[in-house]
């Protein structure tokens, strides 16, 4: 009940924030879309404009927020479509390309992580330092240019639907994975150290066995709050990486909402990614007493 | 009273889309490759989706490359020697004051709905272009003029009177924003129209499917016969399907083409110009035949209210180190405030040499002498002036650093800040913040420079001049077109003479194809018909 309360706290504050922001910035969407000079609008007609839209002063904001308790979220002022309209045919598109490239992420981190423990690949533990040195776009790029144009494996152009999702995803796991992995090899390095260890495997336990058993489980924890933690990398991941690849998502809709200030798609964005890391941070909080029997 | 405001915004922004570019239709590149061959795909990369698809509204590129394949106009304009031909109005007569004009139609044109492309529609389109509709939200067209009424003689004619003399009305019905669409479509409210599902044209391809902001599929109308009479070939598209891809990543775009996953793309950047050739693509870059890219500078921003001071800065920039070092043969360096090829065009290159000794003179002349920052003062203030990255304009920002570059070597601090939309919204309009604007205007008419520099149209300068505005009123008004060339003539010597332009390079629309597809064609300026092409 109290972690509700808190969630529905944070939202608030997220909205609040992101709409008094909007308010600060220079310009808002109907100067953006009328008071073009090529226009030879007047200043009063536009401020007339303003009015018929209603965006202005705290009777605004309180009418925009009770739409949001509605599920209301308004129209766009760019495109005069319904906001929800366009979150629903977003949301799915980002859905899939989040959610698979946070899996590859994972997959690729713990390999990394584990993998950069033998003697013979410890040169992995430099992998992560370079993958999140490495700029999304250029990755995306990188990729596009070697197995799509180049080796002409995979169509960037057309093709089916798992075609054109590999590319994407793979970029997106590139900068996900690597603070998973960095958190996960120091954690593995710091459980190994600590006397448990010595005296499970003084009583003849495998390594294998100490490994899996004993230290991933302790070193998870830290790895799953930092897991948590890129959720907010994945959203901006996929900004970018909707728009190297021309693909339709949350992503570009925010892009394209930034660059016409369309105030109702942005807040409408940003309250849906906040409900999303709160329920992300919620599902951690509530996967750590499993797996760790001392915070029951 | 908000329905009014609507209208009147959305009469303004009709206004600027349609002015973004503005004429006719295609004509077939010679291709040398045997007999065309029917059927196939075209993948078409566009950079950008469609905005809102009302007709007059359709000089927007990515607009345009869709409806020039889905609508037909009354008229066509050959792009080669700009004059009109009968294309679904097989012949007119005008009156002599120009303010009647009859046409008579094609028989048997079609809309793809399959009611009748007779008289009747067409007045209802042109009563919506030339009128607007308060209560359907829709704004005039910037093609129309002085449009009274329209009578329907019998199906097959039209007649459309004028309440002023309205020469270029001809013209106007050639252009982009002037194809012709179903009863139904025109008689539907802004919102409606912007819409691509509701767009039902005549044209030589229909829409299929679409994924908003994604992908549009078109298909060919296997029982279209109506082109141009002039087109050598008649009925059908040669191709089935055309694809077109939204492909925002510059080098994604042609990536795909030079690899073989796309067939034809818009917007090749200067800097990729080598790669799409260098892999035997073809390039085809379009004049777009209207006001030169070049920056325009503000004689109501108080520092440069001196004309000797715009005169230094149109010396001191050395547009061929523009051209030579940032752009391609692609973009011709300006010789005057127009496109070689646009009408009325004076060659002013005499006028527009690069002459930096000049220019310090000059400012020396109007008392800016050098700060020991290197800047030049007058009465404790910096020659400092401020300009905006333009996004619709190739390479805005690397050409704006480069001319500040060339005016620090005079005294003269350009400040270059990158244009996010909201702040350019609020300083734009303001000659203070904003000295100096970097902008283009393409349209295959004498008008064209109206629209850049008319207070009550673009107005770029923010001139407040009225001698300017009167010799723009009068160009607009002459009936005889060589009368009206020579106050265009008249007109850039004026621009140039007060210096407020400094004309940069001739700005194309820059496409590439692959090899194997032929028949590619351009309306006068610059966007893509399809309906001749064909792959082999």
């Amino acid at each position: 009940m109290r972690k509700a309360g808190q969630s529905a706290l944070v939202l608030w504050a997220a909205f609040t924030a992101a709409y008094v922001l909007l308010q600060l910035l220079p310009g808002d969407a109907i100067l953006i879309k009328f008071q073009n000079p090529e226009l030879g609008l007047s200043p009063e007609q536009i401020a007339q404009i303003r009015e018929y839209y209603g965006t202005e002063g705290p009777a605004a904001y309180l009418h925009t927020l009770l739409g949001f308790l509605r599920g209301d979220f308004g129209y766009s002022i760019d495109t005069g479509t319904p906001v929800v309209e366009r979150l629903a045919e977003a949301l799915p598109e980002t859905a899939k390309l989040a959610g698979l490239g946070f899996a590859l992420a994972v997959v690729l981190a713990v390999a990394i992580a584990f993998a950069s423990g033998h003697r013979l690949l410890a040169w992995l533990r430099e992998v992560p330092s370079l993958f999140v040195a490495v700029p999304v776009f250029w990755v995306g790029i990188l990729l596009i240019q070697l197995f799509s144009f180049r080796l002409k494996l995979v169509p960037v152009i057309g093709g089916t639907e798992a075609q054109q999702l590999i590319l994407p995803v793979l970029t997106l796991a590139v900068p996900i994975c690597a603070p998973i992995a960095q958190v996960l090899a120091r954690g593995i390095d710091q459980v190994s150290t600590q006397p448990f260890v010595q005296v499970v495997a003084a009583k003849g336990a495998s390594r294998r066995w100490i490994l899996w058993r004993h230290v991933a489980r302790n070193a998870m924890l830290p790895t799953l709050t930092m897991a948590g933690l890129t959720f907010g990398e994945l959203i901006a991941g996929s900004v970018i990486t909707e728009t190297v690849f021309g693909r339709n998502g949350v992503g570009r809709l925010t892009e394209q909402a930034v660059s016409a200030q369309d105030t109702p798609v942005l807040l409408a964005v940003v309250v849906l990614a906040a409900t999303v890391f709160v329920l992300v941070n919620l599902i951690v909080d509530l996967l750590f007493p499993i797996l760790d029997p001392r915070l029951r | 009273m908000a329905t009014r405001v609507t209208a009147a915004v959305l009469l303004a922004v009709t206004g600027l889309l349609a002015g973004c570019g503005g004429t006719t239709e295609p004509t077939a590149k010679v291709a040398a490759a045997g007999e065309p061959v029917v059927g196939g795909t075209l993948t078409y990369l566009e950079h950008q989706p469609p905005t809102c698809l009302y007709l007059p509204a359709a000089g927007f590129y990515p607009n345009g490359g869709l409806l020039n394949q889905l609508t037909d106009k009354l008229t066509w304009q050959n792009p080669k020697t700009l004059e009109i031909e009968p294309w679904i109005a097989t012949k007119w007569e005008i009156n002599k004051d120009a303010t009647e004009y009859t046409f008579h139609l094609r028989d048997g044109v079609t809309f793809s709905d399959g009611s009748p492309l007779d008289a009747s529609a067409v007045a209802a389109n042109f009563d919506v272009y030339g009128k607007g509709s308060t209560e359907l939200k829709l704004p005039p067209a910037e093609f129309v003029n002085n449009y009274e009424s329209s009578e329907v003689v019998d199906p097959k004619t039209v007649t459309f009177h004028f309440d002023k003399p309205s020469p270029g009305f001809l013209q106007g019905t050639s252009v982009i924003g002037a194809g012709l669409v179903s009863k139904k479509t025109i008689g539907l409210p802004y919102e409606q129209q912007c819409q691509l599902k509701n767009v039902i044209g005549s044209g030589p391809f229909t829409v299929a499917d679409q994924i908003v902001d994604k992908e549009i599929d078109l298909k060919a109308r296997k029982d279209y016969n109506w082109a141009p009479p002039s087109s050598k070939h008649q009925g059908r598209a040669y191709l089935d399907e055309i694809k077109i891809i939204v492909t925002p990543e510059d080098n994604v775009r042609v990536g795909a083409l030079t690899s073989g996953q796309a067939d034809f793309v818009r917007y090749v950047q200067a800097y990729d110009e080598q790669t799409v050739k260098g892999a035997g693509f073809t390039l085809y870059a379009e004049p777009t035949r209207g006001v030169n890219n070049g920056l325009y500078l503000r004689p109501s921003n108080s520092i440069l209210s001196d004309i000797k001071v715009r005169r230094a800065l149109q010396k001191g920039t050395d547009v061929k180190e523009v051209v030579d070092t940032l752009f391609t043969p692609s973009y011709p360096a300006a010789t005057s405030v127009l496109s070689h090829l646009a009408q009325g065009y004076v060659d002013l290159s005499k006028e527009l040499v690069f002459d930096p000794e000049g220019a310090g003179a000059l400012l020396d002349e109007a008392g800016w002498k050098r700060g020991a920052d290197g800047i030049r003062e007058k009465d404790g203030a910096k020659l400092q002036l401020g300009v905006f990255v333009s996004l619709p304009q190739p390479l805005s920002k690397q050409t704006l650093e480069l001319v500040a570059q060339q005016w620090a070597k005079l005294g003269v601090k350009l400040e270059v800040r990158p244009g996010d939309a909201g702040t350019l919204a609020v300083d734009i309009k303001n000659a203070e913040k904003t000295a100096v604007s970097h902008s283009m205007v393409g349209r295959a008419d004498q008008d064209v420079i109206k629209s850049q520099f008319h207070s009550k149209n673009r107005d770029v300068i923010l001139s407040k001049d009225g001698k300017l505005d009167q010799l723009l009123e009068e160009e607009s008004a002459l009936a005889v077109p060589a009368e009206r060339n020579a106050k265009v003539a008249e007109i850039q010597r004026y621009l140039v003479k007060q210096g407020y332009a400094i004309p940069l390079f001739e700005e194309p629309q820059v496409y590439g194809g692959a090899p194997n597809v032929h028949g590619v064609a351009f309306e006068a300026v610059g966007r893509p018909s399809f309906y001749s092409v064909w792959k082999s």
